[in-house]
């Protein structure tokens, strides 16, 4: 987490594209998402509903109003229609030749046609001729001045001036006009929508010929279009806005479900790392997750219990183990004091150190058993081998010397791995203690016989490789996973010292630190391929703990003190 | 030294006491938590011997609870817990020192002796002196017999932890404990090629040998 904050400052984008990438896997944000996309789409349908409810049913509402007054029409003008032209023409209103009239200045035949119609329908009628051939009669209802302007009329294409009947035949004509309307008391002119259903007149049978003109009624719903257009708007904009608060909803939810998760996963890791002491936060909700949380500290309860069982029920073997045999120890070396110069002595000396031996055996496998249950993971610090392993190499060089063996060391500067300073050391004893053990010494002790080199390394991806190499006899491939077992002795070291238990605690300090025990072939392994004399085909043992790579964090300077202090 | 022995196995208190009262030592005995408190309250001991498991009261309880009171007394644990995280609490409670068990009485006395020497104010000295040899703590060097001696670092701190204890047995694992800061035991005798390497600078060319092999034990040195 921290890296990202550090990072954060510099790469805004790469940091929001993180953030992006991090949300859409998390489980939990992408079911909020559906559910949000769910929940925006059923508003929307809705209020669609709605919408149709309200504005649509008015609309078809309207436009049954303008059929059934369409009807009212057809009957005034069956009964006198033609004759309310002709009278509207001869008052010179509407001009005696239709080509005279200007369309752009005649307030059309209002005034004539109104004088006839608007007693009988209370209606404003208004005539309108679109060209010498043809007109149209548009009834408005409610708006006083109106210019109609309608493009499809024209395309009736009617020749006749004679409106002798309604051509029943003829569908309705449905029309969408607008009105420029003048408010008569303010001067405002608007344009506003009109809904005009129209009828065809023209002769009976007339089918092939063209129509002699269309009667409109027509209805201002100006104000239901823009109650549905401000309903459409409304609809759009909270639907928009159900989806955003859902989407930012579905984000606080998934956070807060991921920091419940990540509080689980980092008590699993704690846990894994030896803190079995950690415990699952609860909020007592009685959630999924808090009853996960319950049931997780409930493991964790039952697992450290077992481990306490474990640990005391080793230490009380080993207490009433050891208790009698400090008892047979101290009498063995009271006696060989006693002793004094007598032989005896030896034998007494020898016995008490075979306890001594039996004690460390049992020691060790305590210790494994420990190691393998992870409990001292926490102790692990950043740190560097190398004044670790070159304490070892000034320990064990003029030991090495002493029996004949060249011991060699080269140790790289600056490694870091998570360590513990005992364990690593006590590891590396072991192995260089196997070197020694099994490398061949000359009987005169004639130095360069054997050799054993330890080494730290840095391997090209990273992590750190300290390996202990001799040229003794090695061991076999097939022999190489089973050595790290305990009491696992090969036949050939039967006769040496030994108890079976060093690579086995190897193993279990590279278990701990997570690092890789490799074995391979040692120092000799080129001389047996070059076929020389001198090693009997002893292709030596190289043993190699592999650390993982330290993850960029500064060792903490205050372990490293510590460890000098301790030293001094 | 005035000793008391904590420890609730019998036999094993008896021969500590035996053989603390051989090599000169007043030694009590308590069987238990209470009794060693009230004990090393009552008296002024020079070093306690303390077993980390007793009946009624736990030794490191007793041990915390001593602190409590002030009492400074040099505390060597003694416990079948040998692990070395047992070892840190220990030390960590107020011990001086902690000893696993099975231990060799030489061990025990080397240590116990060593801690309650601890005690003495000269403990902060800045020259050691055993016989001709002196070690000057400040300036890091070695004379023997007014003769300059050329030591490593880890050669010096072994003889500084040998001058420290001169006349007492320093057992293996206290030198590889002191100087080394091991807690294991390495099964090669890699402390007796460092004593012997050691021994050849401050011992070969003069006539009385200093540094002394205690057979079972350890090393003393000793004029």
């Amino acid at each position: 987490m921290n890296a990202t904050a550090k990072h954060k400052d510099a790469q805004p984008l790469g940091d929001l594209a993180e953030t992006l990438s991090r949300l859409l896997k998390n489980t939990v944000f992408r079911l909020s998402l559906v559910g949000a996309v769910l929940f925006g789409g059923s508003l929307l349908v809705a209020q669609l509903i709605v919408y149709d409810t309200i504005v649509s049913s008015e609309l078809r509402r309207i436009e049954e109003g303008l059929k059934n007054e369409l009807s009212e029409l057809e009957v005034i003008f069956q009964s006198g229609g033609d004759a309310e032209l002709l009278a509207a023409q001869q008052s010179g209103i509407l001009p005696q030749n239709a080509s005279d009239i200007n369309l752009e200045q005649v307030a059309l035949a209002r005034a004539i046609f109104d004088a006839g119609a608007r007693e009988r329908t209370s209606r404003y009628v208004t005539l309108r001729d679109v060209s010498p051939d043809i007109y149209s009669m548009f009834v408005f209802k409610g708006a006083a001045v109106g210019k109609l302007v309608t493009e499809d009329i024209q395309t009736l294409g009617m020749a006749s001036k004679d409106l002798p009947q309604f051509d029943r035949s003829s569908s309705l004509i449905w029309e969408k006009a607008i009105a420029t309307v003048e408010n008569p008391e303010t001067g405002d002119v608007e344009e506003r929508r009109i809904s005009a259903v129209g009828l065809v007149i023209g002769k009976e049978g007339q089918i092939d010929e063209p129509p002699d003109g269309v009667l409109f009624v027509g209805r201002d719903v100006e104000n239901i279009m823009r109650t549905g257009e401000r309903m459409r708007s409304a609809m759009t904009t909270s639907s928009l806005i159900a989806l955003f608060l859902g989407i930012l909803s579905s984000i606080f939810v998934a956070r807060r479900f991921a920091r419940r998760v990540d509080s689980l996963n980092q008590l699993a890791n704690d846990v894994q790392a030896g803190h079995l002491d950690r415990r699952a936060p609860r909020n007592y909700s009685e959630d999924e997750m808090d009853r996960l949380a319950e049931h997780l500290n409930g493991m964790l309860d039952h697992i450290d219990r077992l481990m306490k069982a474990m640990r005391y029920a080793g230490d009380s073997v080993a207490h009433d183990l050891r208790t009698p045999l400090t008892r047979l120890r101290t009498r063995l070396e009271t006696a060989a004091v006693e002793a004094g110069d007598k032989p005896e002595a030896d034998v007494l000396y020898a016995a008490a150190s075979d306890a001594d031996q039996l004690l460390k055996t049992f020691d060790s496998v305590l210790r494994i058993a420990r190691l393998e249950a992870g409990e001292r993971r926490e102790l692990l610090k950043p740190l560097d081998p190398k004044p670790i392993l070159d304490d070892l190499a000034e320990l064990y060089e003029p030991a090495c010397d002493d029996v004949g063996i060249t011991f060699t060391h080269h140790i790289d500067k600056g490694l870091m791995i998570m360590a513990d300073r005992g364990l690593l050391s006590q590891a590396v004893s072991n192995l260089v203690e196997n070197a020694i053990k099994y490398t061949p010494v000359d009987m005169d002790g004639e130095a360069g016989s054997g050799r054993i080199h330890l080494s730290a390394k840095k391997s090209p991806r990273g992590r750190v490789r300290i390996a202990v190499a001799d040229d003794g006899p090695g061991i076999p491939k097939f022999d190489r996973e089973r050595v790290k077992e305990r009491f696992v002795r090969l036949d050939k070291s039967r006769t040496k010292p030994g108890s079976g238990l060093g690579l086995a605690l190897v193993d279990a300090v590279a278990e701990l630190h997570q690092a890789e025990l490799i074995m391979d072939d040692g120092l000799g392994a080129d001389a047996v391929i070059a076929g020389q004399d001198d090693h009997e085909g002893r292709p030596g043992l190289k043993v190699e703990l592999v650390f993982p790579r330290v993850k960029a964090r500064k060792a903490d300077p205050e372990a490293t003190t510590a460890q000098t202090d301790k030293l001094t | 030294m005035k000793i008391l022995v904590v420890e609730d196995d019998e036999v094993a208190a008896e021969y500590v006491k035996k053989g603390l009262s051989e090599a000169g030592h007043v030694v009590d005995l308590a069987a238990d938590g209470d009794t060693a408190l009230e004990m090393a309250g009552a008296a002024d001991y020079d070093a306690v011997i303390l077993d980390r498991m007793l009946p009624k009261r736990d030794g490191l309880e007793v041990l915390s609870n001593m602190r409590e009171n002030g009492n400074a007394t040099p505390v060597l644990i003694l416990s079948a817990l040998g692990e070395t995280d047992h070892k840190v609490e220990g030390l960590r409670a107020g011990g001086d020192d902690y000893l696993a068990k099975p231990y060799s009485f030489t061990e025990l006395l080397a240590r116990v002796e060593a801690i309650g020497r601890r005690s003495d104010p000269t403990a902060a000295v800045t020259k050691l002196k055993v016989g001709d040899l002196e070690m000057d703590l400040l300036a890091r060097t070695v004379r023997r017999a007014g003769q300059k001696v050329l030591l490593q670092p880890r050669e010096f701190r072994l003889l500084e932890c040998l001058m420290r204890n001169a006349g007492r047995v320093v057992t293996r694992t206290m030198l590889l404990e002191k100087v080394w800061d091991y807690h294991f035991d390495p099964q090669t005798n890699v402390i007796d090629v460092h004593i012997s390497r050691l021994r050849g600078k401050i011992d070969k060319e003069f006539e009385t040998p200093l540094l002394h092999t205690v057979r079972g034990a350890g090393y003393r040195l000793q004029p």
